[in-house]
Formats: C-alpha cells, structure tokens, sequence
C-alpha cells in the first residue's frame, strides 16, 4: 500500500476546497485580534443592533460583538480538533500497534476494553459526565480524546496485523529484528496514509462533540464556542437577528466540518484502490 | 460449540459496557463536591424537599452508610426498574421518559426508512453513470450535505422554511388544543413531521448513497453482470435486480451501524424543532439540572444503543461467514 496522501489530496478538488476552507478559518482565528474592533466578551453598549461597520455582524442579547465571537470562537473550535486528533491518534496508534505486534494476553486485554468502550457512543459518556462538571477546554479535549481512540486502535491493530505477515518482516526477524525497530522502520511508513485519514476524522468528531455540547448548553460557560453561541441564538428566532447571529456561525461551523469531511473522504478514497478510477477510466474522465 | 463463542464474546462486551455506564451513573453524583443527595437529585428538588422526605431519601439511597451498601441500594433500585422521581415533571423517570419515546422512535425510523430508500436509489443510478455529470453531481452535493451537522441542518430548515416562508410549523409535534381528529389530524402529524425528518433525512442520505454507490461500481464491473447484459436484460433489471440487489448487504449491516447515530442526531433535531420527544427532555433535563432525569435518559439511550448494536452485531456475523472467523 504505497500512498501519497499529499498528492491524493492535491489531485482532488473537493480536498482541496476542503483545505482552502480549513486555511481561512484557521487564519481568521490566528488574526481574530487584529479582524475585529471589540473583545469577544465586552459589553458594546447596544443589545441586537443591526451589522454596521464598527460590528459587522451586529450585536447579541448580551450586547457583545458577534462578528468577534465568531472568530475567537474560532479558536476554541481549531483548539479542540487539534488537541483532540493529536492526543487521540497518538493513543489509537500506541495501544493498536503495541496490541498487535506483541499479542498474547497483552493483547486481548486491550482489545476487551476496546470493544466495550466501542460499544457506546461517546457523546452519550460526554453528556453525562459534562452535565455534571461543565468542563473547561482543556478537560473537554481530554474528555474527547479518551472517548476517541479505540476506534482507531481498532483499525490501526488489523492493519498492523495484516503488515507483520509481509515476507519483508519476517526477513528482518531473522536478522535479529526487535519490536520497536519493526514498527519504526517497517510498519509506521506504512501506516502514515492511514493515520492522516484518522487524524482528520478524529478532528471532524471532536469539532462535533464540542459544538454539541456547547448546543446543549454543557459547556464551560467561559469558553467561547460556535455551539454555544447557537443555542443561545436558538432563543431568538422570533427576531431578525438571526440572519447575522444564528446563520453565520452555524454556516461557519458546517464549513469547517465539510470541509475536513472533504479532506477525510478523498485519503479514505485514495486507500480504497477499488474506488480510484483506472488508468483508462482516468483518461476518460479527463476528456 | 465454536459457534457460540463470537456471540458470548460480544455479549460479554455489552455487559461491560453497560457496568461502565452504570458506575457513571453512580459515581458521578456522589464524586461531586458539596451535598451527594443534592447532587442526586439537583437544584429543582430542593425547592420542593421537606425535612421528612430528606431523610426518606437519604435512607433510600443509604448516604449515611458507606459506599458499597450505597451501590447496593443503587442496584436494587435499578432491578425494580425504579430510575428515580424526576421533580421537574412530578413523575416517576420511568414513565416521563415512556411518553417522550414513541416520539422519537417515529422521527427516527421515518428518516431511516426514507433515506435508506433515497439513497439506495441513487447510489445505483450513480454508479451506472459513474463519472458523468450526474454522478459526480450526486457525489459532490450528497458529500457535502453530509458533512453538515444535522442540528444546524435542522435550524436552515427551520429558518427557511418556518420562520421565513411561513410553510411549516415552527416547534411541536401537533397543535395544541385544536381537537383535531381523524385525516385532519394525521394532516397536523405530517405538517409538524415533515421539517424535522427532511432536516434527518438530507445529512442521512450521503452515507447509504455512498455505501450504494461503491458497491454497486465493483459489482457492474463483475461478470455475471456482462452475462445478463448478453443475455438481453433490460438495463433497469441489470441495474436494480442484479446489481441493485446484491449491493444491499453491506447498506443494510451499515445502516444498522448507524442507528445509533441517528438516534443521538434525532436528539439534537427535536431540541431545534421542540419535537416533544427524548431528546426536548434532556434539554429540560439539562437546563433544569434534573438529573435523575438525565441519568434515565442517558441510560436507555445506552440501553438502546447496546441492543441494537448487539442485534447489528450477531446479524453481521450470521450474514457474513468471514466475521464469524475474525473473532
């Protein structure tokens, strides 16, 4: 399986939409101090304005710049994904390359809690537990993370199952081979295109999971997050308001989760040789 | 005998799943700083709580013993199919949740059903134009509707086709006090259905279309497909009796994979539209901080959950030899 994830997704034009998608947004929180005129948390003396040029997007209930939340919620959106694919796919890929190259009972003990923990749908766990503690950012991506990794670990162990069976491997074992050697120099290549696949779909959950708890109104109430800010748009349907509150931030949440869809689907594609047109079919599809 | 031992091994899954889940349950409340029993039973109780039933509760749920005969007296409350009283209803957790759940089911297995269909349909119809403009339409289109999450898909539904155009009705499942009967009122039913279950039904399709779409791509290119195109079949045979049919199995194993998404999704979609199912009362639940509420709630979703997946599960592998030796 000799994949170039790069050259998958630069050859796909949904990917790469994907990507110019993700860069705006990760450059409008990078910028979000410069972009805007208030701090997302001060009070502008006016409550529901209308979008005018000190606030582009006018103002909330509470008077606050929603054009500035937007963006600083942003950063608490980017914040998560990348903390939790980070964390997430670093667990997946210890627990389910360890499981299988060294096996016996090491292994079925971490696969049984794999697949209990499988089981369950973690945003179930997640609500339960935040509605009790209202977590901060930092617990909420660790929260994510632990509730993320064994269906990675899942795939990553079948893999490397699947890899340590090559002749190549069995070559090196003779020469004298250790685990760790095997996995760094032989099996973690051959992982990097599958693991970038499960990076950007553990990025896509957790932006999810925290939207959702912020919609469910379970979240920290300090963090400022795109979820939270439609639930409380949510309550004022009823009003004008929504064309600049409750539209923008929920189009800027779906673009950010289309967008690493888009990314997802076109390295999941670019594994799935049977779903990558052939040489004759390419040809004709360039036509 | 051999055959037994993938089954055992997934119940035995399902058992630990629901133990963690429980000792969540359990755990959680009383780990909490300040008063376990108002931990319990939230800030709604407190309100109504007399001296008399706080020490009836406290001998309940034994708080003034040590932790094991407190998890003891959880247990056997959970074998009675007691779940607690929620204060915010003024009923037993077990009966607000029974009136909630036929909501659900009926948003849930509506959109299931017509996406399953939908999507069926045009993943062949996909792959038997694959790569025209048809397809790639589909594909685009259907990906990126996917990738949308279903809460926001709900509100755009909601804004549009509620708020703005005046079509549908804006929250609810029927109109109050109207005293509507007979095709009236299924008329009511539909008009209030058919906003939440398009909001389901659009993020849903993507998955089944593509599922449809692949198979059926690695289906066309067999050779018993040739045959009956030899042998003269129309293409509308070829397309739905040949290749249609046997790309149902992995839809009908992934859609039921996916069930469980669906239902938290439902969730959010009854939140947005006040449909008066499950998912409005963990939002009553969660704003009011009733937890026995939430707690019940959360723990017949997982009841659900585990079943219908360990249900998936055992199908799959009777389906699908090679998983019955996986394990």
């Amino acid at each position: 399986m000799h994949i170039d994830p790069f050259r998958a997704v630069a050859s796909d034009r949904l990917a790469l939409a994907g990507l110019f998608i993700l860069a705006t947004i990760v450059l409008m929180a990078v910028l979000a101090p410069v972009l805007t005129f208030f701090s997302p948390d001060c009070y502008t003396g006016h409550i529901f304005s209308r979008p005018s040029l000190m606030n582009p997007l006018g103002t909330d209930s509470l008077g606050q710049d929603i054009w500035s939340r937007l963006l600083y919620g942003a950063r608490t959106t980017l914040i998560v994904a990348a903390g939790v694919a980070v964390i997430s796919i670093t667990l997946s890929v210890l627990v389910g390359a360890s499981a299988a190259l060294i096996g016996g009972i090491y292994e079925s003990i971490w696969m049984r809690i794999v697949d209990a923990m499988y089981s369950v749908p973690p945003i179930i766990v997640m609500i339960l537990v935040a509605a009790y503690i209202r977590p901060n950012l930092l617990i909420t991506i660790l929260m994510i993370s632990l509730l993320s990794w064994p269906e990675g670990a899942r795939i990553i162990r079948s893999q490397v199952l699947s890899l340590k069976e090559r002749e190549h491997i069995y070559a090196s074992q003779t020469f004298g081979a250790g685990c760790m050697h095997i996995f760094k120099s032989h099996i973690a290549p051959e992982l990097s295109p599958l693991i970038m696949a499960m990076t950007v779909q553990d990025a896509r959950r957790a932006v999810f999971m925290e939207a959702g708890m912020g919609f469910l109104g379970v979240s920290d109430p300090m963090t400022i997050s795109w979820g939270k800010i439609i639930h409380q748009a949510l309550d004022f349907t009823y009003l004008d308001v929504w064309k600049w509150w409750l539209l923008p931030t929920g189009l800027a949440l779906s673009l950010t989760l289309v967008a690493l869809c888009f990314i997802g689907f076109s390295l999941e594609a670019a594994m799935d040789p049977r779903l990558v047109p052939g040489p004759l079919e390419r040809s004709q599809e360039q036509c | 005998m051999k055959n037994d031992l993938p089954g055992r091994g997934l119940i035995l899954n399902y058992v630990a799943a629901l133990a963690a889940i429980f000792s969540l349950n359990f755990a959680l409340p009383r780990l909490m700083p300040g008063d376990p029993l108002h931990a319990i039973y939230g800030d709604e109780a407190l309100v109504s709580m007399t001296a008399e039933m706080e020490a009836h509760l406290i001998k309940q749920f034994a708080l003034d013993r040590t932790w094991t005969d407190q998890l003891a007296a959880y247990l056997m409350g959970l074998l009675h199919g007691d779940l607690g009283f929620s204060y915010y209803y003024k009923d037993q957790v077990s009966a607000v949740i029974m009136g909630a759940l036929p909501w659900t089911l009926l948003l849930t297995l509506l959109a299931l059903a017509i996406a399953t269909v939908i999507g069926v349909i045009m993943g062949i119809e996909a792959a038997s134009r694959r790569g025209r403009l048809l397809d790639r339409g589909l594909t685009a289109s259907l990906m990126f509707l996917s990738g949308f999450p279903m809460f926001f898909m709900g509100i755009l539904l909601l804004l549009i086709f509620g708020v703005s155009l005046g079509w549908a009705p804006l929250f609810g499942a029927i109109t109050p006090y109207s005293g509507l009967e007979g095709l009236d009122y299924l008329k009511d039913l539909c008009s209030h259905l058919a906003l939440p279950v398009a909001a389901l039904v659009l993020v849903l399709v993507g998955d089944t279309f593509l599922i449809t779409r692949s198979t059926a791509i690695s289906i066309l290119a067999e050779s018993f497909i040739m045959t009956a195109r030899a042998i003269g079949c129309s293409e509308f045979k070829v397309k739905y009796a040949h290749s249609g049919r046997n790309s149902l199995l992995p839809v009908v194993t992934e859609t039921g994979m996916r069930i469980p998404h669906l239902l938290i999704q439902t969730l959010f979609i009854e939140i947005v539209f006040s449909y008066p199912g499950v998912g409005s009362l963990l939002n009553t639940a969660l704003n009011s901080r009733d937890y026995p509420l939430l707690q019940g709630i959360l723990l017949l979703l997982t009841v659900l959950v585990l079943t219908v997946n360990l249900f998936v599960d055992l199908l799959y592998s009777k389906l699908d030899p090679r998983v019955r030796y996986a394990h």
